[in-house]
């Protein structure tokens, strides 16, 4: 998931969450606002009425013709104000919830009552509000608090998307920047036009990192051609000397036979030389990877070439190519080269009257490209070094040099080709290649 | 048929020149890109063997200043550096082929003589031997009109002894040959004995076949 989607992902959530805790914890929290603005007011009526009695006297309440008790309501019964002489000498001083029956009406109030004594006497004053006026108060203010609230919130969601894509637009450019480039040669450094420090350092990193693998590849390439050039020189010489000794009528009989030994060392160093020549050029990636290749095809031709090989060894060597698969960008020549080296070992690793076959069939990814033979097969503990160099496994003829399938391993790379390998020893091996097309 | 030797190994130019000599081919040698500039205006060569890597030259450019020249001399380029672009820039600068070192020189030659039939469109490519015919660009063998199937690896073989007839040779350099587009593993001389066996049986059908020796312990020897 991209950097910038997470940030907005995670703002949104964040809000989100604050946004509910909010929606949750709002009626809890108002109500209680409500209910202690009600209690203030209570409490300040309270303090008016004692006010009214100090100046007007008990008896502007209570007198002769209301008996001892006064009581007064508003119009909807939001309110009430009681007050009664009481015998008890109970001194009371509350605020609390309390169902009030009036006019045959039951109504939750929320009631002060509090004791006081005038003129030797005892009286009982109770204010009401009723709960429902309470509530309904606290109702609006959740209601606007809430439509606030979701305001904000999705303000701050969109300024920070928006922000969160400006202040990433350089990794941005960055990322798509190295997404266009395949191989490290063929980057060019290019400056960034930002004030974060952070995506500047990262651009002037890469930059020079990249310099360096380019610088390093370089070296790489011409160190190949000198080693080339200094060791396939004195090869060349020593080879056409070789050649004209035995050509030359002068040159005893008896000295041909060491001569030939001598040609064929001499081919066996040549090999070793350009073996690892070749692996590591493809290595540096100085081959070019512009031809279509026809892989079914491929694999017949490779199977045609070498079909007299297996013959000599008495080996029949089947082809079972069904499908169709073009591998773009490849290069034939060293396909063919991978190919044929797997057939050929499976040709001399195999056992007298054995046989090879060459599978091919599509994938739901491309192409999958078997070679199965009847050979002495490699034991289990080997399998996993048979790519590395130098690592001979058995050489019938001691003159391999166990480069051959270091090199095969090279080219699938080269070409994103997974290959593997399952041998049972004594019944055989087989090579598989998946090949799939690079996007 | 003058050729000049473009080489600044001593060693390497001497063994080319000794041997273009035996097969009766007059040799120069420039070891540098200077003197070759002047051999290669000053003399009529009919082929330049061209050695890309040399120390005071552009190898290339050289190739340029024999591409100017009038009478069209055949190049082939010879090198041990073997960069794919060096391959690709040498024949898109009009060299005729490319040989990367070390090579043998029987390949070389065969190489030289397949460029002069194509270069001077020579018009038979017909040779006979010992009553049988070989023609080697439609690839076609025969004896007394009656054509023999081989197949194209003893087409090559047939045709490779016949390009060198009266000269040994090795198993390996037969097998360099036919097999010389892939790099392998190791070679097994066998298949070529397998080849020669095959190909003495076919022809021994229409006639004898002992012009194809064995020389033993080093190879074979077509004698005419």
């Amino acid at each position: 998931m991209r950097l910038q989607t997470k940030l907005a992902l995670f703002s949104a959530a964040s809000k989100i969450v604050i946004l509910l805790l909010l929606v949750l914890g709002l009626p809890t929290i108002v109500n209680k606002v409500a209910l202690l603005n009600a209690d203030l007011r209570l409490l300040q009526k309270e303090e008016r009425m004692y006010q009214i009695i100090e100046e007007q006297g008990i008896a502007s309440f209570i007198t002769g013709e209301t008996g001892d008790a006064y009581g007064s309501y508003n119009l909807f019964r939001e309110e009430f104000i009681s007050l009664e002489e009481i015998s008890s000498g109970k001194v009371v001083n509350s605020i609390e919830n309390s169902l009030r029956k009036v006019e045959n009406e039951v109504v939750n109030y929320r009631v002060l009552s509090s004791t006081f004594d005038l003129g030797g006497k005892r009286y009982l004053l109770e204010i009401g509000r009723s709960l429902a006026t309470i509530e309904h108060n606290s109702e609006q203010l959740q209601k606007y608090a809430l439509i606030f609230l979701a305001a904000v919130v999705l303000l701050t969601v969109f300024t920070d998307l928006a922000f969160s894509k400006i202040l990433l637009r350089p990794l941005t450019l960055i990322v798509k920047r190295l997404q266009r480039v395949e191989h490290p040669s063929a980057f060019t450094p290019k400056q960034l036009n930002t004030t974060t420090s952070d995506f500047l350092y990262l651009n002037n990193t890469i930059n020079a990192m990249m310099g360096q693998i380019q610088e390093a590849f370089q070296k790489e390439k011409e160190f190949i051609g000198n080693v080339s050039h200094e060791l396939l020189t004195p090869v060349s010489i020593l080879q056409t000397r070789l050649e004209n000794m035995l050509a030359d009528p002068a040159t005893p009989e008896s000295q041909l036979e060491k001569l030939v030994d001598n040609l064929r060392t001499l081919h066996r160093l040549k090999n070793i030389i350009q073996s690892l020549l070749l692996v590591s050029r493809i290595e540096n990636e100085q081959y070019l990877r512009n031809e279509v290749v026809d892989i079914p095809h491929l694999a017949r031709e490779v199977a045609e070439e070498i079909r007299d090989r297996a013959e000599v060894r008495d080996i029949s060597l089947h082809t079972d190519l069904t499908g169709d698969f073009k591998l773009l960008k490849a290069n034939q020549s060293l396909l063919f080269t991978m190919l044929f080296n797997v057939v050929n070992n499976a040709i001399k690793y195999n056992q007298p009257q054995g046989s090879i076959t060459v599978k091919g069939q599509p994938t739901a990814k491309g192409y999958e490209l078997a070679v199965c033979d009847t050979g002495v097969g490699i034991p289990e503990e080997q399998l996993s070094t048979i790519f590395s160099r130098f690592k001979r496994l058995h050489a019938p003829d001691g003159e391999s040099h166990g480069l051959g399938l270091t090199i095969v391993k090279t080219i699938a790379n080269f070409h994103g080709i997974e290959l593997s390998v399952q041998s049972v020893v004594g019944q055989g091996t087989t090579f598989r290649f998946q090949f799939k097309q690079a996007a | 048929m003058h050729i000049l030797i473009v080489e600044d190994e001593a060693g390497l130019a001497n063994e080319l020149s000794y041997f273009l000599s035996q097969e009766h081919y007059k040799c120069d040698w420039a070891s540098n890109g200077r003197e070759a500039s002047e051999k290669i205006a000053v003399n009529l060569y009919d082929f330049i063997l061209l050695d890309l890597g040399l120390p005071d030259y552009e190898g290339l450019d050289l190739l340029k200043e024999t591409r100017a020249l009038d009478h069209d001399p055949a190049v082939i380029i010879l090198t041990a550096r073997g960069s794919l672009e060096d391959r690709i820039h040498g024949l898109g600068l009009g060299a005729d082929d490319y040989l990367p070192k070390p090579f043998s020189l029987l390949e070389l030659q065969a190489r030289m003589q397949a460029v002069l039939r194509r270069k001077f469109k020579l018009k038979s490519s017909v040779a006979a031997f010992h009553g049988f015919e070989l023609d080697s660009s439609a690839r076609r063998v025969s004896h007394q009109g009656r054509e023999i199937t081989l197949t194209k690896k003893e087409f090559d073989i047939l045709h490779y002894l016949l390009l060198h007839k009266n000269r040994i040779l090795t198993r390996l350099q037969l097998t360099e040959h036919i097999w010389g587009n892939v790099l392998e593993d190791d070679y097994d001389s066998n298949y070529i004995d397998v080849h020669i066996k095959n190909l003495r049986k076919k022809l021994s059908a229409y006639a004898p076949t002992d012009w194809l020796e064995t020389v033993r312990g080093v190879g074979y020897r077509l004698t005419v």
